[in-house]
């Protein structure tokens, strides 16, 4: 990931380098780059791992919208099949993922037609409108150059809105190297700017030098992407919530926690739902289960959902669990040459071996030592240092 | 085994039992044949599960009071045992190494002066990890399920929240079923467990015929059990416990930063040290008569 922090020209430099990179990969295509590319994704994630615990101020309730390039550019076979259908199903990925890690938060998608910009879906907080305007997507005929203002300002007059103790993101996935706006694109880019918006790139092409200027004067990110791997962990990355900017306000929100328990083993009364009422396709229909408001008692099958009597936000004590591992990221592991510091990966019992472990990996805190897949899985998954929650701390 | 059998080769079960060991336990320490009953009744189930389909997988856990270890299969070479009839060695070497790893972490335990709680989180967490180094070591185009068992008379722990949520997602992710047996109290955390993954929670009362219920209840699995008669799932409440008082709730606040909940306004997170905005609208309804 590109990440324009300036604090570090180095690790900056090393990032960019890969633009570079991307030419003559192109050129050659044999499966020995792949290894190249698989170790420039791998040393990315560990230091967006090790970037993770030195974050605690995260944005969580994020405002998302996703402008999408469907110029002609986008038919460009060089991701499989096209450049289009690759960004499709990946997408379908990262929507999944993103409410699965972001669980109070919103997204909404934005397509970028011929010169105009047109919002596909509006930012809600489940993903199933959205796959649904995705599936659309493959349909819309690719012409064209794209308008980066257009899609800018539509984003930014949605995410003006929202409240002050959110974050408001656009990501832009841009297959064209140019763009074709109506006026110069800077007082857009200021506007952004004021209103606190993260602008994030992800270039399907190679570097376009007012995308970068953007991120970097939004305190976005910007990454070109050099096959579908590297395409998908740069835009998994987005996945997780962004620091918080240091303008957003903080809050306590009331928020309702619905059970769905029912009354000494009696059958709740019958009653209709509030979130298919006004559902043509799947009407509301008169059922027993179901999740109500505890201050308005209206009733919804799903959660999370904003109450449409009340306005009270309704979530479940899981849903928000499911982000915590964000703010309290597993410590980074110690990358060690193996030498026998273990017989075995304390996590799985692998025997470590010298020819098949070059490294092994050890936490700091319960000076356990891991195998390189449990190392991954560990940050990447399960989000909880086994060594630490195995009752080592109690022996005496 | 009858190798003949097995029609479908290319599916496997692979079954970690969780064993909570801690002598800690309430049930443990007014009956102290107890764990040696339980683990009878887990050798038995184990082989129970791999008699099942000769490719099925077998693993025991113990959560002791200071350490979790594995009881089976031990990690490089596996004990000698001695062909009592060929067919089933298998099923003694896990009788032998089970119970010899078991009274070795007895043996060796630091002295318990007071009684502490069971980790199992993180028993669940290491099995885990196992599950998934199995998995990424099956070959391509064998499907294996797997599945943790947690055998526990413990006590509730919140403490271990954060943990066990963990747990709980990654084995939903990785489609792993969890089952828990609560011997003695009952285990509200566990049971979401069991909620999220498609697992069965079953809490006995009594403990005579704990092998019966083991293999009534966890031996099928999760496909077919939907066509047995089993216990019936209780609902399970998921309402938030504030991080101020552990106490359930209804209507709470949730900070914007960190997403602790809160039962009461205050103008700072005790988790992450935000200060919050006092004045200014709050997002809902603010209520004018009342002061906070
Ligand atoms: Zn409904
Ligand atoms: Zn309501
Ligand atoms: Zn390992
Ligand atoms: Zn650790
Ligand atoms: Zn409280
Ligand atoms: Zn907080």
């Amino acid at each position: 990931m590109a990440d324009i922090d300036g604090e570090d020209p180095k690790e900056y430099r090393w990032e960019t380098g890969y633009e570079k990179t991307w030419e003559a990969i192109k050129e050659d295509d044999d499966g020995l780059l792949d290894g190249a590319i698989a170790e420039i994704i791998q040393k990315a994630k560990r230091k967006r791992q090790a970037q993770k615990t030195q974050q605690n101020r995260l944005g969580m309730m994020r405002h998302l919208y996703i402008v999408l390039d469907c110029s002609e550019s986008m038919t460009v076979p060089d991701l499989k099949p096209t450049r289009m259908l690759c960004t499709i199903k990946l997408l379908e990925i990262f929507i999944e993922e993103f409410f699965d890690q972001n669980p109070i938060s919103q997204l909404g998608l934005i397509v970028l037609k011929g010169k105009r910009a047109e919002k596909l879906t509006e930012l809600t907080g489940t993903s199933k409108l959205h796959l649904k305007a995705l599936e659309g997507v493959s349909k819309i005929p690719l012409t064209s150059e794209p308008s980066l203002q257009n899609g800018l300002d539509l984003a930014m007059k949605a995410l003006k809105v929202v409240p002050s103790h959110a974050s408001r993101e656009i990501l832009i996935i841009m297959g064209s190297l140019t763009t074709c706006d109506p006026v110069d694109i800077n007082s857009t880019i200021n506007a952004l700017k004021a209103d606190n918006i993260r602008c994030s790139v992800i270039s399907l092409s190679a570097e376009i030098h007012v995308c970068r200027h953007l991120t970097q004067q939004t305190d976005g990110s910007y990454g070109a992407v050099l096959d579908d791997a590297h395409f998908r962990d740069q835009l998994l990355a987005h996945v997780d919530p962004p620091p918080a900017a240091q303008t957003q306000e903080n809050s306590l929100i009331k928020m309702g926690f619905p059970h769905a328990k029912t009354d000494g083993g009696k059958d709740p009364p019958l009653s209709m739902c509030m979130c298919h009422i006004e559902n043509t396709e799947e009407p509301s229909k008169l059922t027993s289960g179901g999740y109500h408001c505890p201050q308005c008692f209206s009733k919804y099958c799903e959660l999370p959902v904003e109450c449409q009597t009340c306005g009270l936000t309704l979530v479940s004590a899981p849903h928000l669990a499911r982000s915590y591992h964000h703010l309290f990221p597993v410590q980074h592991f110690t990358e060690l040459e193996f030498n026998g510091q273990a017989a075995n990966c304390y996590a799985c019992q692998k025997p470590l071996t010298e020819a098949m472990d070059k490294n092994v990996y050890r936490c700091e805190k319960c000076a356990q030592v891991y195998c390189i897949d449990c190392d991954i899985f560990i940050h990447e998954t399960l989000h909880t240092c086994v060594g630490c929650n195995t009752g080592n701390s109690n022996r005496n | 085994m009858n190798k003949q059998q097995d029609v479908e080769s290319n599916k496997f079960s692979l079954l970690v039992i969780v064993l909570d060991t801690n002598p800690s336990q309430r049930i443990v320490r007014q009956n102290a044949q107890l764990l040696t009953q339980c683990v009878d009744a887990i050798i038995a189930f184990g082989n129970a599960h791999l008699m099942q389909c000769s490719q099925n997988k077998l693993a025991v856990l113990s959560c002791h009071h200071h350490a979790t270890d594995f009881l089976y299969p031990l990690p490089g070479k596996q004990l000698d045992v001695r062909q009592i009839d060929g067919q089933y060695e298998v099923f003694s070497l896990v009788e032998k190494t089970v119970k010899q790893r078991l009274s070795h972490i007895i043996t060796n335990s630091p002295k318990l002066n007071t009684p502490c709680e069971s980790i199992l989180a993180g028993s669940m967490a290491m099995a885990l990890c196992y599950i998934s180094r199995i998995q990424r070591n099956a070959a391509a185009g064998v499907k294996m399920h797997s599945r943790i068992l947690v055998v526990t008379g413990s006590n509730e722990c919140a403490s271990q929240y954060m943990t066990y949520m963990n747990v709980f997602f990654t084995a939903q992710k990785l489609g792993i079923t969890i089952d828990v047996c609560a011997m003695d109290k009952t285990m509200s955390l566990l049971q979401q467990g069991c909620d999220i993954t498609g697992g069965q929670y079953l809490r006995l009362t009594q403990l005579d015929g704990l092998l019966q219920y083991l293999l009534w209840v966890f031996l099928p699995d999760p496909q077919m059990r939907q066509k047995l008669v089993l216990p019936p799932a209780t609902k399970v409440d998921y309402r938030a416990a504030c991080f101020c008082h552990r106490e359930l709730i209804d209507i709470g606040y949730v900070c914007s930063v960190c997403l602790s909940i809160f039962c009461k306004f205050s103008p700072i997170c005790t988790t992450c040290h935000t200060v919050f905005k006092i004045p200014g609208p709050m997002p809902i309804k603010p209520k004018k008569k009342k002061k906070v």
